[in-house]
């Protein structure tokens, strides 16, 4: 019994955004497209909780003779895609229309733009509960195809050129990764003989240790650059910011939010498997370096930017580096920080751009100069906007703040992992540190100057309540509420599934 | 004993023959004959691939290799074939990089492809001596192609020239990976070619050029 | 090897490639010519044409410039004879050549170097415009070939553990004693074809068939010759081309070589090579109708992938042997 209803709800996982989006290019009328989508995303989050629960109870979950591998880790990333992936459907009911009324997007697209979301979200589930690494990559480069088309929605020349660069770079990007997957199929060849099975996560496991540990180093490097492009990692992160500020509001939400974290998903997957034939310290120090780097990288940019939406987009890369930190760092404590940094930079970051939408509606600029005044003439999106920004900032009565702290207390204690350098704790922590506060400062300097202040007499005053305000008020009262308690069965997921990542 | 050595040096053959047309287009500068050429390599891959499966007697290499002719000899050279005369657009004048030192620097990156595999290639099969090394080389002279051109088509060949690296890899390596892994990187790499072909269009249409150094609204 | 041979076999095997050599070549480039007629439609000269060539040129008196010194008259001796010396250095159809002991890849590497450095001499003596012009490209030409060259040579030398033609050709074609990785073999096989192509002045580097002031470097360099002299010049240079087919053959294909000097395996051997050598003249023929000329500044792009190609051929043995 407990093992069919498993099984409806892993292939409910795919056909409610496949039928969706079926559905969706067969329709026309705005109010069905999107009773469409918020039926099928929200029928996705059911599945979701299900599955969630068989894992608590289970472990893992396998279906369909071992083509779907679940366990607590892709439990918390499908938590992540339905949590935002429901947020951004109700915003879209209000988003999408108003766009469609202020003719930036012709009625009879409308369903492209829908069909295209539910792939998108379809191919991040696949990539998440695929026990094959080949089908995973698959899965991935069609996250790029199918937002592609959605980030250049708007058909401007910047959203064109957004678009290229990030059709370009990410398939590049990806395409290192292919080598990676082929080289770990090469080193599970001679051990598990050439069958289909010899790309699955489960077979993988469990003759890790009898694989080849120099083409486990060797694949694990092409997939961190691969799957790190995608994650928007320095130095291969210049398509990030572009993309994210061309993008339509929900589009650049489901990018920052759960495009990033199934990267990271992917990089964590095959790193699950080559800790075990390689020390740990190895793809440990990969991550953390280059967690260091884009993390400190990103916190100087926040400090120049002109445009909130670019200024959201630097901090998304800052962020990442530090739940790719905390990665590498490992360790229980280290992992439930960086996977609970996954959850609420999703949630802050979907925020942020769900206001950061609103205010370009309203002010038609996205120059932070040019918007003043938000708090007068829209008030619900002003408290958004604070919300997202100090719970970007790392502020303290906010969920960031907790599980920054717990990576930077993890890097504290166990210091950088040492494959090449042996550095101490102290050094990475201060910079970690110094660079947040930079952050800070030029997260809340600009924020403030948009926020209050008078605004221009020409832009129209009131934000009546509307459904999309919905998932703002929601998100808003989860960040605060998880920097305080998780609740039971998050918490066990979580721990359970940095505890895997620990190799335990 | 005497097959299986011969089944080696044929497969190498053919990678060789691979790595030969990647220094072609590296050293072309019409992007007609770069598309020709592509398809070339194309085909070589795919004949490749029919020997690795000829000898190996894997079944399921056949059908990549038909999917090879049929989406990268046939239908993707055919796109940007039409892609190219609808932009009118016949050369690439000026380039990050000139031919002579492109062709330098993708020698020093067979080299590095080939430092790299060492470790590893002693573990390998029988029929593989250094075709994952060339795989390897194609791929990042691919990747430096990219870097080094402008125009936008090119930039999209050099990128399926990668593809054709990562195929070889996996076909030479591996033995072709798991059949569904495979008709899901045909569809992908044909996707893509189909929507960046459509995006050279679109760029055509709103910068009057497909020059990828007129991007440039974008900036910090 | 050559001890096995009575001195009077060793004499008429060399006397036999030589007149082999001299009769051939005009043949090749008629073959040439004719494949191109064929392929733009045209019917074409005869088969023979380019006999009657150098058999009108050689009835002509020729004219020598008053400003031409003395290399003008004698620099199409020595082309001749250097062709016609390093002609006898490759094994034709017979691998064991009685020149062997002299068969060495660097001296025919230097035996064509002096042809091309003496006709280049002679474009400049005559002082006019265009064969200084012809001379300089032909020297731009030359200084980056003769890289790729040596290099491709050497890396065939490598996997066959020697520089001596003879040897190398009898060992590949008895397939003992030689590395028989594809890679460096066909690196080097691209790289020494486009060497061939620019070294003998074929399309795309060079257009033998156009006498257009804008573009011409070979036919430059050697307008000021007439008669018996021009007769010599294109005879050597129809000459060079064949060497270097038989080179490509030999070297990278060397099967059906007679390997013994008997009637029946030297019979065989010259059919083959026949069949080679035609079949490489059509392949030029094909490619000169199939790619247009490139512009001369566009030279190094071909001439560099050349070099780069004979380069990883080399390193490819090194590699692979390490």
């Amino acid at each position: 019994m407990n093992w069919d209803m498993t099984t409806i709800a892993v292939s409910l996982l795919l056909l409610a955004p496949l039928a969706g989006g079926g559905l969706s290019l067969l329709l026309t009328s705005s109010r069905r497209l999107h009773l469409t989508n918020l039926v099928s995303i929200g029928l996705l989050a059911a599945a979701e909780a299900a599955v969630m629960r068989t894992v608590l109870h289970e472990g893992r979950v396998t279906a369909f003779d071992e083509i779907v591998y679940i366990d607590a880790l892709s439990s918390v990333i499908l938590f992540i895609i339905g949590t935002v992936g429901l947020a951004c459907s109700l915003y879209m009911r209000s988003y999408m229309d108003e766009q469609v009324a202020r003719g930036v997007i012709a009625a009879k697209r409308l369903n492209l733009f829908f069909f295209l979301f539910h792939m998108f979200i379809l191919a991040m589930v696949v990539a998440t509960i695929a026990n094959s690494l080949g089908v995973q990559w698959v899965a991935i480069e069609a996250t790029t195809l199918a937002t592609t088309f959605l980030i250049a929605f708007w058909r401007r020349r910047e959203s064109l050129e957004a678009g290229w660069k990030y059709l370009i770079l990410c398939s590049v990007g990806i395409s290192l990764a292919l080598f990676g997957v082929v080289l770990m199929y090469y080193s599970s060849l001679r051990v598990l003989g050439d069958v289909s099975s010899a790309l699955n996560i489960t077979q993988l496991q469990q003759v890790a240790l009898q694989l080849d540990p120099h083409i486990l180093k060797l694949a694990f490097v092409f997939l961190f650059v691969g799957y790190g492009t995608k994650a928007g990692l320095a130095p291969m992160h210049s398509w990030l910011p572009d993309a994210y500020t061309e993008a339509p509001a929900p589009v650049a939400a489901m990018l920052a939010g759960v495009l990033e974290t199934v990267a990271v998903y992917a990089i964590l997957r095959s790193r699950g498997i080559v800790d075990q034939a390689v020390s740990p310290d190895f793809t440990g120090t990969l991550l953390a370096v280059f967690g260091l780097i884009s993390f400190a990288l990103a916190a100087f940019f926040l400090l120049i930017q002109h445009n909130y939406k670019r200024l959201f987009a630097y901090s998304s890369i800052e962020q990442m580096g530090l739940a790719m930190v905390g990665f590498g760092v490992g360790g229980p404590v280290g992992n439930f920080g960086g996977l609970f940094h996954l959850i609420n930079h999703a949630f802050a970051k979907s925020l942020a751009f769900f206001a950061a939408g609103n205010i370009h509606r309203r002010f038609k600029t996205v120059e932070m100069d040019r918007v003043q005044g938000v708090m007068g003439v829209l008030p619900w999106s002003a408290l958004a906007l604070t919300v997202a920004g100090f719970a970007l900032a790392a502020a303290p009565p906010f969920a960031l703040f907790a599980s920054e702290f717990q990576i930077i207390s993890a890097l504290g204690s166990s210091g950088l992992p040492s494959e090449w350098t042996t550095s101490g704790a102290t050094l990475p922590v201060v910079v970690l540190l110094l660079c947040s506060l930079v952050a800070f400062a030029g997260f809340l300097y600009r924020l403030t100057g948009m926020i209050w202040g008078t605004a221009a007499q020409d832009v129209p005053h009131g934000e009546p309540w509307s459904v999309g305000h919905i998932p703002t008020v929601v998100l808003g009262s989860l960040l605060v509420g998880f920097c305080w308690i998780l609740p039971p069965p998050l918490q066990k997921l979580l721990e359970a599934a940095s505890l895997f990542l620990s190799g335990r | 004993m005497i097959t299986a050595h011969i089944a080696t040096q044929l497969v190498d053959f053919g990678s060789a023959l691979l790595l030969l047309t990647c220094f072609a287009i590296v050293a072309q500068r019409r992007l007609s004959a770069c598309v020709d050429l592509f398809a070339l390599q194309s085909l070589f891959l795919a004949m490749t691939a029919v020997l690795v499966a000829y000898f190996t007697g894997i079944r399921h290499i056949y059908y990549a290799a038909a999917l090879t002719v049929l989406v990268k000899v046939l239908i993707i050279p055919r796109v940007l074939k039409r892609v190219i005369e609808r932009l009118n657009v016949t050369r690439e004048l000026v380039m990050n990089v000139n031919v002579p030192a492109s062709l330098l620097i993708s020698g020093a990156l067979v080299m590095v492809a080939f430092f790299i595999t060492q470790p590893i290639i002693p573990f390998g099969h029988l029929l593989t001596r250094d075709s994952l090394a060339i795989a390897l080389a194609i791929v990042l002279i691919g990747f430096f192609t990219m870097i080094a051109r402008q125009k936008a088509v090119t930039q999209l060949i050099a990128f399926l020239v990668m593809e054709n690296g990562l195929f070889l890899g996996a076909t030479a390596a591996t033995y072709g990976m798991p059949l569904i892994v495979e008709l899901g990187v045909f569809f992908d790499v044909l996707v893509a070619a189909l929507i960046a072909g459509i995006y050279t269009n679109r760029l055509q249409d709103a910068f009057d050029s497909v020059d990828t150094t007129h991007l440039s609204e974008l900036k910090e | 090897m050559m001890s096995n041979h009575p001195i009077a076999l060793a004499v008429a095997l060399s006397i036999g490639q030589a007149v082999f050599l001299l009769a051939l070549s005009p043949f090749v480039v008629g073959l040439i010519r004719k494949v191109k007629a064929r392929f733009q439609c045209r019917r074409g000269a005869g088969l023979f044409q380019p006999y009657a060539d150098l058999l009108k040129l050689f009835r002509k008196q020729p004219v020598v410039s008053t400003t031409a010194s003395w290399i003008f008259t004698v620099t199409p001796y020595i082309v001749f004879a250097s062709t016609l010396t390093a002609g006898l250095l490759v094994p034709m159809f017979a691998s064991q050549m009685p020149l062997n002991f002299a068969g060495n890849i660097i001296a025919l590497v230097y035996l064509f170097a002096l042809g091309t450095f003496f006709l280049i001499l002679a474009g400049l003596d005559a002082g006019s415009a265009f064969g200084g012009m012809g001379s300089s490209r032909e020297a731009i030409v030359a200084s980056l070939t003769e890289p790729a060259m040596i290099m491709s040579i050497f890396a065939i030398a490598l996997t066959a553990g020697s520089t001596n033609l003879s040897t190398i050709v009898h060992r590949t074609a008895l397939l003992e004693g030689i590395v028989t990785d594809p890679s460096p073999h066909v690196m080097a096989l691209a790289a020494l074809f486009i060497v061939a192509l620019a070294e003998t002045g074929r399309v795309p580097v060079d257009n033998p068939a156009t006498h257009l002031e804008l573009t011409m470097i070979h036919e430059a360099m050697v307008l000021e010759y007439s008669g018996r002299y021009l007769a010599l010049v294109e005879w050597a240079s129809a000459m060079k081309l064949l060497v270097f087919l038989t080179l490509i053959a030999n070297v990278f294909a060397p099967w059906g070589i007679a390997t013994a000097v008997t009637p029946a395996a030297l019979a065989i051997g010259l059919a083959v090579y026949g069949v080679k050598i035609c079949g490489l003249a059509v392949v030029i023929g094909t490619l000169e109708c199939m790619f247009a000329k490139l512009r001369l500044f566009r030279l190094t792009d071909l001439l560099g992938v050349a070099f780069i190609l004979a380069l990883l051929g080399l390193l490819f043995f090194y590699i692979l042997r390490g």
